[in-house]
């Protein structure tokens, strides 16, 4: 027979004023097995769970019923607890008579009978539970990033400098992603590329990174500590070892198109550096553009075996032949930094985005502002190439608008539109800059001020309001809009327009099911607690940076990759690690061999085994589950007809006293 | 509740709520979306009713029928079960696939009269503590409605309603030549597999000690296959015999109608036989009797041998397989589905008189357990003690539970040769529980047919299966 000890919690006042601990303490008295029962004001201070403590040691108790809070806030201390008393942890059980109890009903009859049932059906469920141990599972000391913009770039170079070794997926030619695009930051107006390419650079000479760009994570299957990553390089028909740079074959190549590193706003060859700094240095033919019919791409339009580039690469790089490759790699953590777009959703067609040309998007303009753009920095208009006088910046296109775009805030584009506006007026001196916006929000280091030296220094014209439409008229973008300080309607006939357009996860977050990780409704990867656990996932090993998670600007992108990192290294820093023991274990001996219980689980962590006979043949196949593996969701464990699985921390019989113990409400309290 | 009260709220058929009766509620949640949810409520001090009690739990996935079942058993008059929203599953996809299982676990409890404002459903994410406290209310003002759960037992002096009879043909009528032709080819094809070592044994029929009947027969040489008989006799379905024979036999031949292949089709599906160590000899069926009358599931079928069968047995000869798949043909409405339709016709507690007056019945014997060829577990949960999860009394708690969870294992998976029902010493319509739900997965979710390699309902899922019923 059990020896259960119950403790009631008063929660000073807030157990206490609806649910009657005295009746609690006696009605608990006799339930069969409570052997102590107790209450206190705060049994998660210190003195009272030195009570707990010494009454497990004192009558000896082998099971422990807390009733209290939510075992989501304090089980881990009481766990704890129980085995500094020399109790396995798994021997503890929380009764929740606090959030599911005195909190919601206020009648103290009803509160108070529905709390004794609470800790009754708690006290029948621990005398069934089993000390359990930990699952210990060896980790393999690699990280996988996926994404090589800024955010993959920190975190790689964090963990491959604390002497691990870290694999850099990035699906582009070149290390860099959307903030190697980027003119100036704010609020320093640091030239974004100066301060990123060095840490391209130092990527691609670390010794601890190895560099795959122009692939992309394919499957990634395993656990915690043991992930198997399937990844898919893409041919660039480019020796890289061979190249050069030298762009001999650039020069000769016939087949132009738009060049997506510029936005489209300059043409690029079908073999191409994305940009002069790129990492790795080297050329990459492009499938889909190249004129050769050998190369295997689903679009690219052939007329001609064209070998031009082959024929003028002095040191003979170019490789026609070359095929897709998979690669696998075995790493224990995992961290996703896929980064961003720009959604071009109704609400910048309204502004006239795609119709007319001088209606640009952020990541346009900021191309246009670069020293390294097709403009080389001079900003012109994509129309007419003319310097523009008078330009509208238009705020929250498609943000904070639940009914045409997003209804969350992109974060970024209150400071960047102020830093366009900025750098405008320092490029060309005589220009007219106009902001539509909805509120400032300038909430970080010196951004407040940068904002009031663009209004305050520069002049910018911040108008509050909203745009209703963007047309073209006399050869000039006429803006209708409102300001709603002052009420009234405001026309202003602009040179350009650009439109801070809302950010989105890279393709819609598509990156979440080949991880098996959660998102937003938006696509933006999940964290598992938006404020205590922001940088990890639900999936153990599995962790995130930057703004594949929500939108962030530089800083806050650096600071998340580095904490991502860290977290990473914290894993890999086991030799073992510790999983939750609460797993699905099969009884094999009654196993009929259906397999359906493999088939449903989601981590493969069941597998069929030879039960062999004296002679060792093979007598018969059952199921067994990984322990290493398995995440304890009990799927298989209802799936089996026979009930031969069961599910260690949820087992059946618990389930089953709880669910006894549950009955109607018991005499003594129906009044 | 005393049981005249009990009785009169049968009989009145209306609920009849007892003065300041309060509704006992358990709910089932999941850790990481529901509990959260409550957890959630609490934080924010939303009032709600206090009648649910909570069962927490890893995953919906975790939770199984059975649990319902008990929770009704020790009282509950309503059952919550709440989870994660589809595509929030902690465990990817563990709620899509309890989807499923509640989707069909729900039409049970309905066909069986059980009033569905007892029994709800719904997910409730960690962030929805106001839709945890408006579930609980609602649940709480359902269950209060429908009144205190009626009483596991038969009504007395009731009469269950008359189940529509279907006039049908059935399949081609077979003269008794016919049938002596198919006779001699069949002795003729076992006699041909056994003497070239195609086959070690075949599974067939032979005449028993009943005029007409017949009974299961192992045939091991070509001697021996003058015993093998043919008719309207051959009920038993054969495939329940296949494990046996390929104990200490490399390749068996199995004598099959087309309404056994269901079966066939599962014990491969589910890694009890290989197809390569069996022949299917597929015979042209004259339909079954049972009792005299063609039974229920031969008025819509033509008797035709199915084109899986490796061999084909008809008037005219053996034929290495059959090119034209004339098979099922519907030309009568199936019995079946016309009685389910006149069941579903009925209130709830009309039904749930009816099946209570079924299960009054049982006798726990087993026998449906013992017929079924997709019963093969070693040890059954029936005889599960630690924890008992079926009753074993034999009283209309412990048989409605064995009957329910019976159901519950074979939906998805049920072939429909009603080998059940007519092993049934107490004649309860289990082929009516059966078929019922293998249209309910067939049309929610499509069937699995005669494709060994294709999952079934009940352990897949699609992101957009349907789920109306969700709160």
């Amino acid at each position: 027979m059990s020896k259960v000890g119950v403790f009631v919690c008063h929660c000073g006042e807030n157990i206490a004023r609806n649910v009657k601990i005295k009746d609690v303490v006696e009605f608990s008295m006799d339930v069969p097995g409570a052997a102590v029962t107790a209450d206190y004001p705060y049994l998660c201070s210190a003195p009272g769970q030195q009570m707990v403590i010494d009454a497990i040691r004192e009558h000896g108790l082998d099971r422990v019923v807390i009733a209290a809070c939510s075992p989501q806030l304090h089980e881990p201390t009481f766990r704890a607890a129980a085995v500094q008393a020399g109790l396995n942890p798994h021997l503890v059980e929380i009764a929740n008579i606090r959030e599911h109890c005195s909190w919601v009903h206020r009648d103290p009859e009803q509160a108070s009978a529905k709390a004794c049932q609470t800790v009754t059906a708690a006290v029948e469920r621990v005398k069934r539970s089993i000390p359990l141990d930990p699952v210990e599972v060896p980790v393999t000391k690699r990280a996988l990033v996926i994404g090589g913009g800024v955010a993959g770039i920190r975190t790689a170079l964090d963990i491959a400098n604390s002497g691990h070794p870290v694999v850099l997926v990035e699906r582009e030619p070149s290390l860099g992603g959307n903030m190697s695009r980027l003119s100036e930051t704010f609020p320093t107006l640091d030239c974004s590329q100066c301060i990123l390419t060095p840490l391209m650079v130092q990527v691609s000479r670390h010794p601890n990174i190895e560099l795959m760009t122009y692939s992309e994570v394919e499957e990634v299957s395993g656990y915690v500590g043991n992930f198997t990553v399937r990844i898919r390089r893409k041919p660039s028909y480019v020796d890289a070892e061979a190249c050069t740079a030298c762009g001999d074959c650039t020069e000769v190549c016939p087949s132009p198109g738009s060049n997506e590193f510029d936005m489209g706003l300059s043409s690029r060859k079908a073999i191409y550096i994305p940009f002069p700094q790129a990492v790795p240095s080297t050329y990459t033919l492009d499938a889909d553009r190249c004129l050769n019919a050998n190369l295997q791409s689903p679009t690219g339009f052939r007329v001609l075996a064209c070998v031009k580039c082959d024929e003028v690469c002095k040191p003979q790089a170019i490789n026609f032949d070359m095929q897709p490759e998979i690669v696998e790699r075995s790493v224990g953590a995992i961290v996703v930094a896929t980064g961003y777009e720009l959604q071009i959703g109704q609400q910048a067609k309204e502004c006239g985005y795609g119709d007319l040309p001088d209606v640009m998007d952020g990541l346009e303009f900021e191309r246009m502002l670069s020293a390294s753009g097709p403009t080389e920095g001079e900003v012109r208009r994509p129309s007419d190439g003319a310097e523009p006088k008078d330009v509208v910046f238009i705020q929250c296109v498609g943000s904070r608008n639940p009914k045409h775009g997003v209804p969350y805030c992109s974060r970024v584009c209150c400071m960047y539109t102020a830093k366009h506006a900025l750098l405008l007026r320092h490029k060309v001196p005589e220009s007219r800059a106009y902001i539509f916006y909805m509120d400032i929000r300038a909430g970080g280091k010196g951004y407040e001020e940068f904002v009031h030296r663009a209004m305050e220094e520069e002049r910018v014209m911040y108008i509050r309001g909203r745009v209703s439409q963007v047309f073209e008229e006399d050869g000039k973008l006429k803006v209708m809009g409102v300001d709603t300080i002052s009420g009234k309607q405001v026309e202003i006939d602009a040179d350009m327009v650009v439109l801070a357009t809302a950010m989105e996860p890279t393709d819609h977050g598509k990156i979440a099911r080949t991880l098996r990780i959660a998102t937003d409704t938006h696509g933006f990867l999940k964290e598992a607690h938006p404020k205590l656990r922001p940088v990890e996932t639900l999936t153990a090993g599995i962790f995130l940076a930057g703004a594949a998670q929500a939108p962030k600007d530089i800083p806050d992108t650096v600071s998340q990759a580095s904490a991502a990192a860290c977290k990473g290294l914290e894993l890999l820093s086991h030799e073992f690690l510790e999983r939750d023991p609460s797993t699905a274990s099969i009884n094999q001996g009654a196993c009929a061999g259906c397999f359906e219980c493999l088939q449903v689980c989601p981590y493969g962590a069941i597998e069929s085994q030879e039960v062999l006979d004296r002679d060792g043949n093979v007598q018969r196949m059952v199921a067994w589950s990984n322990p290493a593996m398995c995440e304890g969701c009990g799927l298989c464990a209802v799936t089996c007809r026979g009930g031969f699985i069961d599910v260690a921390g949820y087992n059946d019989e618990q389930v089953f006293a709880q669910l006894g113990a549950l009955g109607p409400v018991p005499e003594v309290f129906r009044r | 509740m005393s049981d005249a009260a009990t009785n009169a709220v049968q009989s009145s058929g209306a609920a009849a709520v007892p003065e300041g009766w309060q509704p006992h509620i358990v709910a089932l949640v999941c850790n990481w979306c529901s509990y959260a949810g409550a957890d959630m409520a609490g934080t924010t001090r939303l009032e709600y009713p206090a009648n649910v009690r909570m069962v927490r739990f890893p995953c919906t996935g975790r939770m199984s029928p059975l649990m319902i079942l008990r929770a009704f058993e020790q009282g509950a008059d309503g059952v919550l079960v709440s989870g994660c929203h589809p595509g929030d599953c902690h465990y990817v996809q563990g709620n899509l696939v309890a989807r499923r299982r509640f989707t069909i676990f729900r039409s049970l409890m309905d066909f069986l009269g059980v009033d569905l404002r007892r029994l709800h459903f719904a997910w409730v994410s960690a962030a929805e503590g106001h839709k945890w406290a408006k579930v609980a209310s609602q649940v709480t003002a359902a269950v209060s409605e429908v009144g205190p759960l009626p009483r596991f037992s038969a009504a007395e002096a009731w009469d269950s309603p008359q189940l529509p009879s279907v006039e049908g043909t059935g399949p081609e009528e077979l003269s008794a030549a016919d049938l002596e032709a198919i006779q001699t080819n069949l002795r003729s094809a076992a006699a041909e597999l056994l003497t070239t070592g195609r086959v070690e044994k075949v599974v067939g029929y032979r005449s028993g000690s009943m005029p007409g009947q017949m009974v299961p027969v192992m045939v091991t040489s070509a001697a021996d296959t003058t015993v093998l008989e043919w008719g309207d006799g051959c009920v038993n379905n054969l495939a329940a015999y296949a494990t046996t024979a390929l104990e200490d036999a490399a390749k068996v031949a199995l004598v099959v109608k087309t309404c056994d292949l269901g079966a066939v089709t599962g014990l491969i599906r589910e890694s009890q036989i290989e197809r390569d160590r069996l022949r299917l000899i597929g015979v042209q069926c004259p339909g079954v009797r049972h009792g005299g009358d063609l039974a229920d599931k031969c008025l819509s079928c033509s008797g035709a041998p199915h084109p899986i069968c490796d061999l084909v047995v008809t008037v005219d000869g053996v034929r290495e397989s059959c090119a034209d798949p004339d098979v099922g043909v519907a030309e009568t409405e199936d019995a079946r589905d016309v009685q389910i339709a006149h069941l579903e016709t009925l209130p709830p507690d009309e039904r749930w008189r009816f099946w209570q007056r079924q299960f009054d019945r049982c006798l726990r014997c087993y026998a449906c357990r013992a017929a079924c060829p997709l019963c093969y577990c070693s040890s059954c949960i029936s005889e599960k003690h630690r924890p008992q999860w079926v009753p074993t009394t034999i009283d209309n708690r412990g048989n409605g539970a064995w009957n329910v969870i019976r159901a519950i294992h074979l939906a998805g998976r049920c072939s429909g040769c009603d080998e059940c029902a007519r092993a049934c010493p107490a004649d309860i319509r289990l082929d009516l529980i059966n078929r019922k739900l293998a249209l309910e997965v067939e049309s929610l979710y499509g069937s699995a047919g005669l494709d060994p390699s294709e999952k079934t309902a009940l352990i897949d899922f699609r992101m957009e299966d349907a789920e109306e019923f969700i709160l």
